[in-house]
């Protein structure tokens, strides 16, 4: 009881502060953007964006951190965007997709969040209003109705319903901040994986349109008009396939521009011929795809150096940490227990002629000792690397995570060509500590792991139905997140209180 | 009774041979790869065959693959997996054959020379070896188990190592009508049907956890 009067304290106290971060956002964006938009072809357009970009990333930090009281770990926020020289780093700014990601945040903070935040003010003040009520009766004057509320005894009625407010306004704010977590909070994280595709769909609109058009065609006649609508469902429907297959942000750029740029060329051709204008668009995608490729490039390697940078400190401590529990577990364990051994023999050796009896006494307690040298040294092989995953892999070892759980796990498991071993080790421990935590910490009775891979990274998702509100400070969760950055990878929590666990993580692995 | 060995680290290979010997065992060969390992077994079909799981070259499962080979292609050898370590998917895989003369243990056992002597033997002889790590980890988990009573799991537990009705009865101080009682009650429980060998009951009741799992 106590702790849910917490956690809705938490969330009231995150939504609330959406009144300060909203308006501070508003005022950010409003500024950056008239300050870059009135200085946009002069070169002090550049340090206004990169200061701009700054001021975002500092709001975002501030959200991710304030999303913490609603149970959300979004990692760590982008600051800066790279970019190499004095034009790139403008460039870089507007190419960063975390900086767009981190508006979409600070806008729906402003619009939506601010309203929630009135609204949850509102509700928990009017419902504390009435239990305080019997303190300045005599100073407001408050009916219901033909109800005075003019003596104590009056006053003093207020109280129960003061208090059920509450509790059912702080309910509400729960469920709200929850819902809230869900929906907005992911994008301060990496981008979601396997997006839904809405190909088919889209392909189903495009045929129906085409289909509809010609009926009505056929059925008034006239010049061929739906070529022109055939052009552009066709023109839609090519780019969206296109952006789907894409190798790469360039191909995909200079994809969007050759389509777009034979569009030009199919209207030119259906308008008849004559002056040939569509040179002129051409030579515009061109310029623009050059841009791309510079931008692309040099914002790539300056953002890489500095994910490197951070990532690598992380990688060293990780084993530094893990080094050290191993070597300590060695000394402790199987060490001391040799050494145990060792004396136990030379007892019994000391002893086999007088006392053959007390020498097999002692060499048994040896055997034993040896037996639990053997357990141990096996446990800890068995944290280090899992035999199971070496001789099978990931598949395999998660499967066997799963057998062994005492909570019941649906594995999805689509990876068809092994990832590189590091991979699979990192992906198997975020899997392996996800079940533990959901096992002994959240309490849950269904837990899901789902494995996919597409062609540059592996995706691995722990859901559970557990009570939330994971220790996302915790050594486990920081290792892990380490870990999984060591690999370039980027590791998301969402853990809302009461409202089970996601832990999400994408390691890329390019075959 | 003879025997061949595949384990790579000649340390353990020869005092297994050692071992073996010293307890009456004839081992006609001693291998470190389970190339060899399947070769040397067609050549001279030893009674059984005791295999560690990882060897050369990629030191992975080639022992538990040579194993299945050898299942496939010289049906009157045993097998006996030792290991490091035991995994459940590979006593599954060893077992799906659903007949007798397939022993999984830890080499941790190896040390208690006559209970070691004894699995060797009764694999051997058709019976089954189930090491008590993987016969935990298969009542770690839930599902059909859950109806037996404490009691009936031991005696499961037990069975599934591949003892005989009198050494569980001894082991857990039943007399053996009593045990037999709790191996009936078992079936029932799962639903399988009773049949005579000591072995097919175990494989009965590891292919039913399987079919769940």
């Amino acid at each position: 009881m106590l702790g849910g009067m917490k956690t809705s304290l938490r969330s009231f106290a995150y939504l609330a502060s959406a009144l300060v971060t909203g308006a501070l956002g508003f005022g950010l964006l409003l500024a950056g953007w008239l300050a870059t938009g009135l200085l946009a072809v002069t070169p002090l357009s550049v340090p206004v964006l990169v200061g701009f970009r700054w001021g975002v990333g500092a709001l975002a930090t501030l959200e991710a951190r304030l999303a913490r009281l609603a149970g959300v770990d979004p990692g760590p926020q982008k600051l800066t965007s790279g970019g190499a020289g004095y034009w790139g780093r403008g460039k870089a700014v507007l190419a960063d997709r975390s900086f767009w990601r981190q508006h979409g945040v600070v806008l729906a903070r402003t619009f939506v969040g601010s309203p929630i935040a009135v609204g949850a003010i509102s509700l928990v003040g009017s419902a504390l209003w009435f239990v305080f009520l019997p303190i300045y009766y005599p100073w407001v004057d408050f009916h219901i109705g033909s109800f005075e509320v003019d003596t104590l005894g009056k006053a003093l009625l207020g109280i129960p319903f003061g208090v059920a407010g509450t509790i059912v306004a702080l309910a509400l704010v729960h469920w709200t901040a929850r819902g809230w977590a869900r929906i907005a909070l992911p994008y301060l994280g990496p981008p979601r994986g396997p997006a839904k595709s809405f190909f088919v769909p889209h392909a189903a609109l495009v045929a129906v349109t085409d289909v509809v058009v010609l009926i009505v065609w056929a059925s008034v006649g006239g010049p061929f008009w739906p070529k022109w609508v055939l052009a552009a469902t066709t023109l839609t429907i090519s780019l969206h396939a296109w952006l789907l297959r894409a190798p790469s942000a360039l191909a995909r750029v200079a994809g969007v521009a050759v389509f777009l740029e034979a569009f030009q060329i199919a209207l030119w051709v259906f308008g008849g011929g004559g002056y040939f204008w569509p040179i002129w668009t051409a030579i515009g995608f061109a310029a623009a795809v050059a841009v791309a490729v510079v931008v692309l490039r040099r914002g790539r390697l300056e953002h890489r150096i500095e994910v490197l940078a951070t990532t690598r400190a992380g990688a060293v401590d990780v084993q530094e940490t893990e080094l050290r529990r191993i070597e300590r577990d060695l000394h402790d364990g199987a060490q001391a227990r040799l050494v145990a051994l060792g004396m136990n023999l030379g007892l019994a050796e000391q002893k086999l002629a007088g006392d053959p009896e007390a020498a097999r006494d002692l060499v048994a307690e040896a055997r034993a000792g040896v037996e639990q040298a053997l357990r141990e040294l096996r446990d800890l092989a068995r944290g280090v690397h899992p035999p199971v995953l070496t001789d099978r892999g990931l598949g395999a070892a998660v499967a066997s995570l799963a057998h062994a759980s005492a909570v019941p796990v649906v594995v999805e498991e689509d990876v068809p060509e092994r990832p590189p071993a590091v991979v699979e080790t990192a992906a198997y421990f975020v899997v392996a500590e996800a079940m533990a935590n959901a096992a002994k910490h959240a309490k849950a009775t269904q837990i899901t792991v789902r494995i996919a891979r597409d062609a540059d990274r592996l995706v691995v998702e722990v859901t559970d139905d557990g009570r939330g509100g994971a220790d996302l400070a915790g050594s486990g969760l920081v290792g892990l997140r380490r870990r999984v950055e060591a690999l370039d990878g980027t590791l998301a929590v969402t853990s809302p209180s009461g409202g089970g666990t996601v832990l999400r993580a994408e390691l890329p692995c390019e075959s | 009774m003879r025997v061949v060995i595949a384990e790579d680290l000649a340390l353990l290979r020869d005092g297994l041979t050692r071992l073996l010997r010293d307890n009456g065992f004839e081992v006609v060969d001693a291998v470190d790869n389970a190339d060899a390992l399947v070769h040397a077994a067609r050549a001279e079909k030893p009674d059984i065959a005791i295999v560690d799981v990882r060897l050369p070259p990629s030191f992975r499962d080639e022992g538990i693959r040579a194993a299945l080979e050898l299942r496939a292609t010289v049906p009157e050898t045993a097998i006996l997996v030792v290991s490091q370590y035991v995994e459940q998917e590979y006593a599954t895989e060893l077992l799906a054959s659903g007949e007798g003369g397939v022993g999984y243990l830890l080499k941790d056992r190896i040390m208690h020379v006559d209970d070691f002597v004894d699995a060797v033997r009764r694999v051997a002889a058709g019976g089954t070896a189930l090491d008590p790590e993987v016969v935990a980890q298969l009542f770690s988990r839930r599902g059909p188990l859950e109806g037996l009573s404490p009691r009936e799991r031991e005696v499961l537990g037990l069975m599934a190592e591949g003892r005989s009705n009198a050494a569980i009865g001894s082991m857990l101080y039943l007399s053996v009508g009593a045990v037999e009682k709790h191996i009936a009650s078992i079936f029932t429980k799962l639903g399988l049907r009773q049949t005579a060998e000591d072995h097919r009951r175990v494989l009965a009741v590891l292919t039913f956890l399987q079919s769940e799992g």
